[in-house]
């Protein structure tokens, strides 16, 4: 396994491990495996210190896809994260996609498993997109039986991360940090805290992103994620496909420090860039992790001023999934005589 | 066993019907349903789902299927993207089958499909070839494979050789496999002439190739997929072609056999 390393490449290490205190989310920072980048991750080998990858696009591979991931998994440590298991969903459990993806992650060793608060779809149909729940006692007590279902069929804990969210529902009447503390405690299932997403979905509902972390139980989390959003003004559109912005890095810190440095992991999945970039981009963690490590005091995480923004847009695109379909056409070729 | 959500089913249900088929929710219901945002309202916090939902499998389609694309134009393969995803909503976990149903609701949806045979567009013809190729090449691309195990080599027995399982056998009323490399190699085909393709469709160390092969071929390869025995198969070219088996069993192995073993046409029997 490759040590984390700085941008100029030096060895360092987390303060978790410093203090020589080893846990099973001491991480480090890590990149979300992405197709486009197979080939450089395999020749180089990059001093990533894990990676991602989404379960959906593996758990059922014959080809190169699954070959790779195992490749990978024989150097780094791999957390496996899906967008399909649709845990707020009515439709019964797809009890042969969760066994599926048990065998993935006991294939590659996954350090846990995660996927979102939300559903994907009803009536056999999949959306392919993370729809928000309503937050309120009949869903909590539908999810947590439903969770409580699917560990036993994983056989360990999920991971479960708060969405961007561009909606709430009427039906709503607990918040989101208090419905995955009760979700957590009913069912023993642990957090990934997407902290972009708590920037764009606070910034959509008008609520206050300190608050909500400020709320949140960071004793549960495992994990953050970080990623780029497209401001368009009226709204912020979750697009994953630029740098992490200001104010989520500020954000950033703030999570970091309350989770005790939990593992980081950046997810670029529109326009992605060569892999040096994106390791770059989360390498970035590093400067706001020395600024907490260098404090007694929490950093003030979020800018009390205006929100900055981008320019409007109205291509936007929420969730962006076509990264996740591979480049058949570029591994094809026509025999002639 | 699952807590029963009815007010959860409901919304469910009619969250996904507003995403897939937009007329189907005004405004009203809409607002009994949705807060407004911060600064937009209900049905606009509503329509940034809707608008990225069609985006986004919309782009997923157009990455499965490049060469249908290029030969339709982005505005109508868009158009035709759009419907079938109406009417063919994804039912699987995974987005590589969400073009599965594809060619066959381009064949489905032909404006002429109720026309005689000989008298239908022959473009559409091409489309549906061209999309089921599409199809059959993304498929091979994931399916399960030989790779990681042993090859036979020409000392190999013919008893003992099967069809890999990476193969796929096909025939078109087009060339869609020149088509479609032709759009790879980044060049502008122009739309070809009716000519029926047979081709092999397989996948060795992870990169799929075509072989066109001769309607003598197909059917020897076909025959062979059927029975399993190459022996057979031989013996079905002899009786349609009216040559001994001992013509057919020379030129078997003096003209064919070593260059199929080296393309990665079969795999030893049992592994």
């Amino acid at each position: 396994m490759p040590e984390a390393t700085t941008t100029d490449g030096a060895a360092e290490t987390t303060p978790q491990r410093r203090g020589g205190r080893a846990r099973e989310n001491d991480l480090g920072l890590g990149v979300g495996l992405r197709n486009t980048h197979f080939d450089h991750i395999l020749a180089e080998r990059p001093a990533v210190d894990w990676f991602e990858a989404i379960s959906e696009n593996f758990m059922d591979s014959g080809g190169r896809p699954g070959a790779v991931l195992r490749e990978i998994a024989r150097h780094y440590p791999v957390v496996l994260h899906g967008v399909s298991l649709s845990i707020g969903s009515t439709d019964p459990i797809d009890r042969g996609y969760v066994r599926r993806l048990r065998r993935l992650a006991e294939e590659v060793d996954a350090r846990w498993v995660s996927d979102h608060l939300c559903w994907t779809g009803v009536l056999g149909i999949n959306s392919h997109d993370l729809l928000p729940l309503p937050l309120n006692a009949e869903v909590l007590a539908h999810v947590t039986s439903r969770v409580h279902a699917v560990q036993e069929l994983l056989g360990r804990s999920l991971v479960l991360e708060n969405p961007s969210t561009y909606l709430r529902f009427r039906d709503s009447d607990v918040s989101e940090p208090d419905f995955l503390r009760a979700l957590c405690d009913a069912t023993g299932c642990r957090l990934l805290l997407d902290v972009n997403n708590v920037y764009v979905s606070c910034y959509n509902a008008g609520t206050d992103p300190q608050a909500y972390l400020d709320a949140f139980p960071f004793e549960r989390v495992v994990q953050l994620h970080l990623a780029g959003h497209q401001h368009c003004g009226t709204h912020i559109v979750d697009t994953h496909d630029r740098p992490v912005s200001d104010a989520v890095w500020a954000l950033f810190a703030h999570a970091w420090q309350r989770s005790a440095g939990a593992a980081t992991l950046l997810e670029w999945d529109g326009d992605v860039p060569a892999f040096a970039r994106v390791h770059a981009e989360v390498l970035r963690a590093k400067e706001f992790m020395a600024a907490v490590a260098g404090q007694s005091a929490p950093v003030d995480a979020v800018a009390s001023g205006p929100w900055a923004r981008d320019s409007a847009a109205d291509q936007a695109l929420s969730t962006p999934v076509d990264f996740l379909v591979p480049d058949v056409m570029g591994r094809s070729r026509l025999q002639t005589a | 066993m699952s807590v029963v959500a009815p007010r959860l089913q409901a919304l469910q249900r009619w969250m996904l019907d507003a995403l897939i088929a937009p007329e189907s929710a005004d405004r009203a219901a809409v607002e009994q349903h949705v807060q407004p945002g911060a600064r937009i309202d209900a049905a606009a916090c509503l329509g940034i789902y809707r608008r990225s939902y069609v985006l986004r499998l919309r782009r997923c389609l157009a990455e499965q299927f490049p060469a249908t694309r290029h030969a339709l134009g982005a505005p109508l393969f868009d158009d035709f993207a759009d419907s079938y995803l109406r009417d063919c909503p994804s039912d699987s976990t995974t987005l590589y089958e969400l073009g599965r149903r594809y060619p066959g609701w381009l064949e489905a949806n032909r404006p002429d499909r109720d026309a005689p045979e000989d008298q239908r567009e022959d473009w559409i013809d091409f489309l549906v070839d061209l999309a089921t190729y599409e199809r059959e090449l993304f498929h091979l691309f994931d399916a399960a494979g030989h790779e990681g195990q042993s090859w036979p080599d020409a000392c190999a027995d013919d008893r003992d050789l099967v069809l890999q399982p990476c193969l796929a056998l096909a025939q078109y009323r087009y060339p869609v496999a020149w088509y479609y490399h032709e759009v790879r190699a980044g060049r502008a085909p122009a739309f070809p002439p009716c000519a029926d393709s047979c081709v092999v469709v397989l996948r060795r160390d992870y990169h799929t190739t075509t072989y066109p092969v001769s309607g003598l071929h197909y059917r020897f390869l076909a025959q062979l997929r059927q029975s399993g025995s190459i022996a057979a198969a031989l013996d079905d070219i002899a009786g349609w072609t009216g040559r001994t088996s001992a013509a057919v069993r020379e030129s078997w192995a003096a003209e064919v056999r070593q260059a199929w073993i080296e393309a990665g046409f079969f795999v030893n029997r049992g592994g």
